[in-house]
Parts: C-alpha cells; sequence; structure tokens
C-alpha cells in the first residue's frame, strides 16, 4: 500500500517536470482559459442587442413623411442610419452589411393618410444575420406602432378625449413577458454560462489525450510504467493529478467570475452547479482517456478528440434547441458531456429545479468516467509495446 | 531566373508530397473539411423551431381567452400541450422541462376587456434556457395579441358611436407588409452554415499548415528559404482553392443553403481569402515547435474568431478594441464578404470592402512571412536553431521494462 502512494508520488514528479519543460500545458490551460473569459466578458458587455442600424426609404417626400422619421429619429430604441429616396440604394447598404432593415414610407402616404384612406407600410429585414435582423424587425414593429399609434392618438384628441382614456383604446390588451431567470433578456447570460465550461472541458480533453499520447509518440510510456511501478491504475492517477488540480482551479474560478464578479444568476444550489462543472470536467477527462485508449496514436486521438468536443458546442442545444434536432441527432447529444453539464445548468441557475432533475445528468457524466475503464487493458498494451504508429 | 522557378517548382512538388503522404494532414484537409459542413447540415436540419409545447393557466375561463388560446395554438411556432388550474402546477411542469412556456390569464380578464376603459392583461413566461424557445413563444403570441387587438378597438370605437367603416381604417391606418430578404426560411441553419463553411476552410487550413510546419521542424526538415515559401504557398492555394469551390460554390446548391450571389464572384473572392489564411498560418507557423501545438491555437481561436467577426453576435456590438483586432483575421472578411455575396445577391463589386481587405492582408501576411523566413534562415545557417531532436533519436527517456 505505501509503495502504491510512493509511486504515485514518483510519477506526479516526473509529469510536473514534463509539464514545465514545455509552456504548451500551461498556455493551453491557463492561457486559453484566461483570454476565452476576457474575451466572451468583454465581448458582450452589453447583454442584449437593443437596437441595428436601419434604412428608411421616403418615396413620399412630403412635410408629414418627414415629421413621421423625425418623430422615429427621437426614439431611443430605433437607430436610423441611412434616409434615401430611392429603395435599391437602400438595399445595396443593406448587402453590403450597414443596415438590416429597411422601412418603406409609400408615395400616396400624405394624401391617403388625410383621406382617412389606408397608407400601407413596407418593411424589409435581412434573415442573412440572425440576431441583427431579429432586433431590426422588432425595431420595424416599433416604427410601425408609432405610425399608427401617433394617427389614432390625433384623430382622437380632436373627438376631445383625454389621454389617459385614449391610451387604453389604443391598447386595449397587453402582454406582460416574463424571461424566466433572464429578466433582462441577456443574451450572454445563457452562452457565456455554457461556452466558457465548454471551452474548459476541450482543454480537459485535448490535454488528456496529449499527455498519454504524447509517451506514445516519444516512446517514453516505458519510463511512465517504471516509474509508477509496472501499475496501470498508478500510472494513470500519478499523471492525472497534476493536471486535474489544474482544471478544479479553474474550474472553480470560471463558476466565480460569471457567478459572482459578473453578476450571471444562479437561482438553485451554486454548490451543485460547481458540483456539476467538476463531474464535467472528470467526464471530458476521461474521454481522454476512453479516445487515446481507442486509437492509441497521438495523431488520430487528437483529431477526433477535436472533431467530436467542437460538435458538443452545438449539439448540447444552448443555441439551437435540442427539440429541433432530428432524432438520430437527438440521441448522439447525449453522447456530448456537454449536454448533460448545460441541462444541470439549465436546472440549478435558471430552474432552480429539484436534485432528482439533476440527477440523471450526474450519473450520465459518471458514465463517462466508467467507460474509460474499458480501455484500459487496451491502453495498457499500446504502453508497454509501442505497437503503434509514431505520427 | 529559370534555376529560380525550378527551385520553386521543387518545393512546391515536395509540399504535396509531404501533405499526400501525411495522414494527418490528409485527415484535417480533405475528411474534416468535406464531413464538417454535412455533420452542420445534418445538425440544423430543421431550420425553424416548431411546435414549442406551453402550459396554460387560464384563471379567467372565458370565451375571449378560449377564442385567444385557440388562435394561438393555429400558429405553427407553439403548441399548447397542458392546461394547468395554477401557476405552481405550471412552473412545475417549466422546471421538469417538460413546457418552455406558460401564458396566464388573470381572473378579471373577460371583464377589462369588457370594460371600454379597461386594459385587459395576459402574462407570458418564457424559458429562457435558449434563445430561440423565447423568439418563437414571443413573436407568435404577440402576433395574435396585434391581431385580437384590432376587434377589440373597432368594437370599443363602434360603442363610443362611430362607423364601423371609420373604426376599421382607424385601427388600420397604417397596415404593413414585412418581409424577410435573402434567406426566405429564416432558419437558424441558413444563417449558421454560410458563417461556418467559410470558418472551416480557415481552421482546417490554419491548423494543417501549422501541423506541417511543426512536423518538419521535428524532423528536422524545415526550409526558410522564400523559395520554399512561394512554393508551398502554392501547393495549400490549389488544395484549397478547390476545397472552397466544393464548399461554397457547390455545397450550398447541394443542400439547399441559401446561394443567390454568382458563383463567379464567389470564386473571385476567394483568391485573396485562401491566400491571406495560406500566409497567416505560414506567419503563425514559424513559432511552432511541434506537430500538436497548432492543436491548442486551433481550439482557442475557433470559437473567438466566430463570435469576433460579428455574425452571431452582430458587429455593431462589438467593443472597438475586438472590433480592430478582428480587422487582421482573414475570417472576419472571408465571411462577411461569402454572405454578402452567397446570402444577400451582392456583386463583387459591391463586397469591394471586402474584397480589397483581403488583398490587402494577403500582402501585409505575405510580407511578414518573408521576414520572418528571412530571420530564421539566416539563425538556422548560423547553427543557433532551437529545434528539438527527433523522437526517435531521444533514447534518453527509454527504458525497458
Amino acid at each position: 500500500m505505501k509503495y502504491i502512494f510512493i509511486n504515485i508520488w514518483r510519477v506526479m514528479q516526473r509529469e510536473l517536470k514534463m509539464m514545465f519543460a514545455r509552456p504548451l500545458y500551461l498556455f493551453a490551460s491557463v492561457g486559453v482559459m484566461l483570454l476565452s473569459t476576457f474575451f466572451f466578458l468583454t465581448l458582450m458587455q452589453g447583454g442584449s442587442a437593443e437596437k441595428m442600424p436601419v434604412a428608411v426609404v421616403d418615396l413620399d417626400q412630403t412635410s408629414i413623411s418627414r415629421r413621421l422619421i423625425h418623430e422615429m429619429q427621437a426614439t431611443p430604441s430605433v437607430d436610423i442610419q441611412l434616409i434615401t429616396n430611392s429603395y435599391p440604394e437602400a438595399r445595396e447598404a443593406m448587402q453590403q452589411g450597414k443596415i438590416y432593415g429597411i422601412f418603406v414610407i409609400p408615395e400616396c402616404f400624405y394624401d391617403e393618410l388625410v383621406s382617412f384612406k389606408r397608407p400601407k407600410m413596407d418593411f424589409y429585414v435581412t434573415n442573412a444575420y440572425t440576431v441583427g435582423g431579429n432586433t431590426a424587425y422588432k425595431q420595424m414593429l416599433t416604427m410601425v406602432n408609432l405610425t399608427s399609434g401617433a394617427f389614432q392618438r390625433e384623430v382622437l384628441r380632436k373627438k376631445g378625449l383625454p389621454d389617459d382614456v385614449i391610451m387604453h383604446r389604443i391598447q386595449p390588451l397587453a402582454i406582460e413577458g416574463h424571461m424566466v431567470a433572464n429578466p433582462w433578456g441577456n443574451y450572454s447570460v445563457y452562452l457565456v454560462s455554457t461556452i466558457l465550461p465548454g471551452i474548459l472541458g476541450l482543454i480537459c480533453l485535448m490535454l488528456t489525450i496529449f499527455a498519454i499520447g504524447f509517451e506514445l509518440k516519444m516512446r517514453t510510456s516505458h519510463a511512465w510504467l517504471k516509474a509508477a511501478g509496472g501499475n496501470y491504475t498508478v500510472a494513470m492517477i500519478g499523471k492525472l493529478i497534476p493536471y486535474t488540480l489544474i482544471y478544479i482551479i479553474l474550474g472553480i474560478g470560471c463558476h466565480i467570475i460569471l457567478y459572482r464578479f459578473a453578476g450571471f444568476p444562479v437561482y438553485g444550489s451554486h454548490t451543485r452547479l460547481m458540483f456539476g462543472l467538476l463531474l464535467f470536467i472528470f467526464a471530458m477527462e476521461a474521454l481522454g482517456i476512453t479516445l487515446i485508449g481507442l486509437l492509441p496514436t497521438l495523431r488520430d486521438a487528437l483529431s477526433i478528440g477535436a472533431l467530436y468536443s467542437m460538435l458538443g458546442f452545438s449539439l448540447s442545444g444552448f443555441t439551437y434547441p435540442q427539440m429541433a434536432m432530428l432524432p438520430p441527432v437527438k440521441a448522439l447529444s447525449y453522447l456530448e458531456p456537454l449536454r448533460h453539464y448545460y441541462l444541470i445548468y439549465v436546472n440549478e441557475a435558471l430552474m432552480a429545479a429539484p436534485v432528482e432533475n439533476s440527477i440523471p445528468h450526474m450519473l450520465a457524466l459518471t458514465g463517462f468516467m466508467l467507460a474509460s475503464l474499458f480501455v484500459a487493458p487496451r491502453l495498457y498494451d499500446a504502453l508497454v509495446y509501442q505497437n503503434y504508429p509514431l505520427k | 531566373m529559370k534555376v529560380e522557378s525550378l527551385k520553386i517548382l521543387s518545393a512546391f512538388v515536395n509540399e504535396l508530397r509531404r501533405i499526400f503522404r501525411d495522414p494527418g494532414v490528409m485527415v484535417i484537409f480533405i475528411v474534416a473539411t468535406l464531413a464538417y459542413p454535412l455533420i452542420y447540415k445534418a445538425l440544423y436540419w430543421n431550420e425553424q423551431i416548431t411546435n414549442v409545447p406551453v402550459a396554460v393557466v387560464d384563471l379567467s375561463n372565458s370565451p375571449q381567452s378560449r377564442e385567444f388560446l385557440h388562435q394561438w395554438n393555429a400558429t405553427p411556432d407553439i403548441r399548447l400541450t397542458h392546461t394547468c388550474v395554477s401557476m405552481k402546477e405550471a412552473e412545475q411542469l417549466l422546471r421538469d422541462q417538460k413546457v418552455h412556456g406558460i401564458i396566464y390569464f388573470p381572473r378579471d380578464f373577460a371583464k377589462q376587456l369588457a370594460d371600454p376603459l379597461g386594459q385587459a392583461r395576459i402574462s407570458l413566461y418564457c424559458d429562457m434556457s435558449s434563445f430561440l424557445y423565447m423568439k418563437a413563444i414571443y413573436l407568435s403570441c404577440n402576433q395574435v395579441m396585434l391581431e385580437s387587438m384590432r376587434n377589440i378597438q373597432i368594437d370599443r370605437y363602434e360603442q363610443m358611436g362611430m362607423d364601423k367603416e371609420f373604426a376599421w381604417a382607424l385601427v388600420q391606418d397604417a397596415p404593413y407588409t414585412e418581409t424577410a430578404l435573402f434567406t426566405p426560411t429564416g432558419g437558424y441553419g441558413s444563417f449558421l452554415i454560410p458563417a461556418v463553411l467559410v470558418l472551416i476552410l480557415h481552421q482546417t487550413l490554419f491548423f494543417g499548415i501549422c501541423m506541417l510546419g511543426g512536423t518538419a521542424r521535428e524532423e528536422g526538415l524545415d526550409q526558410y528559404s522564400i523559395r520554399s515559401l512561394i512554393g508551398r504557398s502554392i501547393a495549400y492555394f490549389l488544395i484549397y482553392y478547390a476545397l472552397a469551390a466544393i464548399l461554397l460554390g457547390f455545397f450550398p446548391r447541394l443542400f439547399g443553403i441559401p446561394h443567390i450571389g454568382a458563383i463567379g464572384d464567389i470564386l473571385l473572392l476567394m483568391i485573396p481569402y485562401i491566400l491571406a489564411v495560406v500566409f497567416f498560418s505560414l506567419c503563425v507557423s514559424v513559432f511552432i515547435r511541434n506537430r500538436e501545438s497548432g492543436l491548442v491555437i486551433l481550439i482557442s481561436t475557433s470559437l473567438i474568431f466566430l463570435f469576433m467577426a460579428g455574425i452571431s453576435w452582430p458587429k455593431e456590438m462589438i467593443p472597438d478594441e475586438w472590433r480592430y483586432l478582428s480587422f487582421f483575421i482573414p475570417y472576419t472578411w472571408g465571411a462577411h464578404g461569402f454572405i454578402h455575396i452567397n446570402s444577400m445577391g451582392a456583386t463583387l463589386w459591391q463586397t469591394r470592402m471586402e474584397y480589397f481587405a483581403l488583398w490587402g492582408l494577403t500582402v501585409g501576411y505575405f510580407a511578414i512571412a518573408c521576414i520572418l523566413f528571412y530571420i530564421k534562415n539566416i539563425r538556422k545557417n548560423d547553427g543557433t536553431t532551437d529545434r528539438i531532436p527527433s523522437p526517435t533519436g531521444n533514447g534518453t527517456l527509454q527504458t525497458g521494462l
């Protein structure tokens, strides 16, 4: 028993030496994580896209259309970048990515308005940029309502009604929107909360593959096993402890930055959310062992690992919901640890759900760890016989 | 001069040989480049989010609320799956993710509607775990509300003694048509896949060049002459120009991704794009010592490049510092240029800003690569190179078991 601990210590010492001899390890873990955290938190400081540049095409060119444009410009949620009397000009601006929507005031606007006819407004939004286009769409609706509301108000005022009465006549029905657990509609909350742990998981996976695969590539696996007294388990534990400590620190740091300093909401249990993150880290490390065990060539395992974990960002369903995916893709999404972490995050941070809701996903993450045990014989053989290509 | 071009030719052939003999590079260059778009297309197969399950809490239990729900349920976006007697029950369903939204009618809903001065309120609760849930629920509900609001307004104006014709004109005074331009389905895939295609070209080429550079250095075969720079660039360019033609020219046409641009314009845009990526990658590869080190750069930059370019997060919302930095990444210009031409039908002339920016980056990174290669070449001839010994020659760590 005593020898086991001594051997683990010996492997750890050897590993630490290798770690500090190559800047790659620390750069890839700490450096990348710091860079990503800094990038994503500063990128989305605003949090939500409120207004996007749009164009107004004024085909009417009368005093009333100009007054309408004036009123729109004075509205804080509208950002008019271009006022023109040519639709092709506005369309070209859109094709050049300068604006996201075009609002057209028709030629006969003034004439129809004064004769109580119904002038028709047209608006166009781009779908080639989703967030920009959606925001422009909301803005366009505001602009239509401005037109419509202003007109009704004028007519009713002429009939001598007080303003508050008018208000309720114009708006007899209202929707109160409640965005559960994210009342500000903050884009960065749901995006960054999954992207950063996802990047950490990616690092765990790739560096685990690298740390083991490098021994195979450099043909140093015998020295590694020798330090471990020939024991595979000791060799693995000793090798992974230093990395795991780094990942745990990064994970906790990430949690503190997101939920303490950046002020992202956690309505449920911090402990369980953090526990979920740690399980996710271990699952990604285990997945790394599984991959290098199945493909004991550094190059192959790294390529497959990169492919697999990059897909996790899409498959986890935090941007494009899982319910919209095709059935086989849906099934595949459960093979991504990030999917399970994301669901734990939804349960704990957003929904404040009872622990039973998160337990299946915690068990699934544990399953990834257990799965790595099955490749042990194959990986051990690879370490002993070194019978795989180098590159 | 003839000798010089022969040397470039030999560097070119040599690099082609290395690429095709290296299975790892082939996996990245060919397999990943062609497989990734298919995977992403499969992933985002359904363009629209439809039938988002919603729970109903209707305390007013009135014909008006039922009419509203009936109309709402008829929209493709949502499906009313559960009827609950209390908010508590509905919240439970939301927590268990059985529904992604709740609609709540207060007890006085019908009474407020009947009151000519009243304002009836509907509460809508949206699951924020994905933005697209909220979009589906909120926008469709809003549409139904605007529709029923018109009817109520007309009723109220009629009660005030206006004739129906006038009341109708009053509430409809500014009708509008809305048109989504360029991608009629407005789906997530139509928007994201073009941007991802351009990113796949950028990142696989970037990683592949770093990998080849690292391997050459490990094996002590690294060549830093300007001849080799040109010869290698031609090899990468030819392979990736063909891949770009497949990915950006044919793939959208094959798989129903928006493609209203002229294919000739896309191919012209790709010349400076691929060249800029090649020289950008060659500059970075000078600092890569190992075959696998490029991977770190790959995993750390892919998402950052995507977001920094201002595609999924609008460029107007990006802080200036990141925005300026993104100008130096070929992807930023390549992605916007491709989306403008391919998805929005712009001509190359209308996309000239992106096009010339890419040529600018090509010239800039080529100059930097020349300087870096020149410095490396001198150092190498001095014998002060810092490359690590080849793995097979390193017996010190090898011990028998």
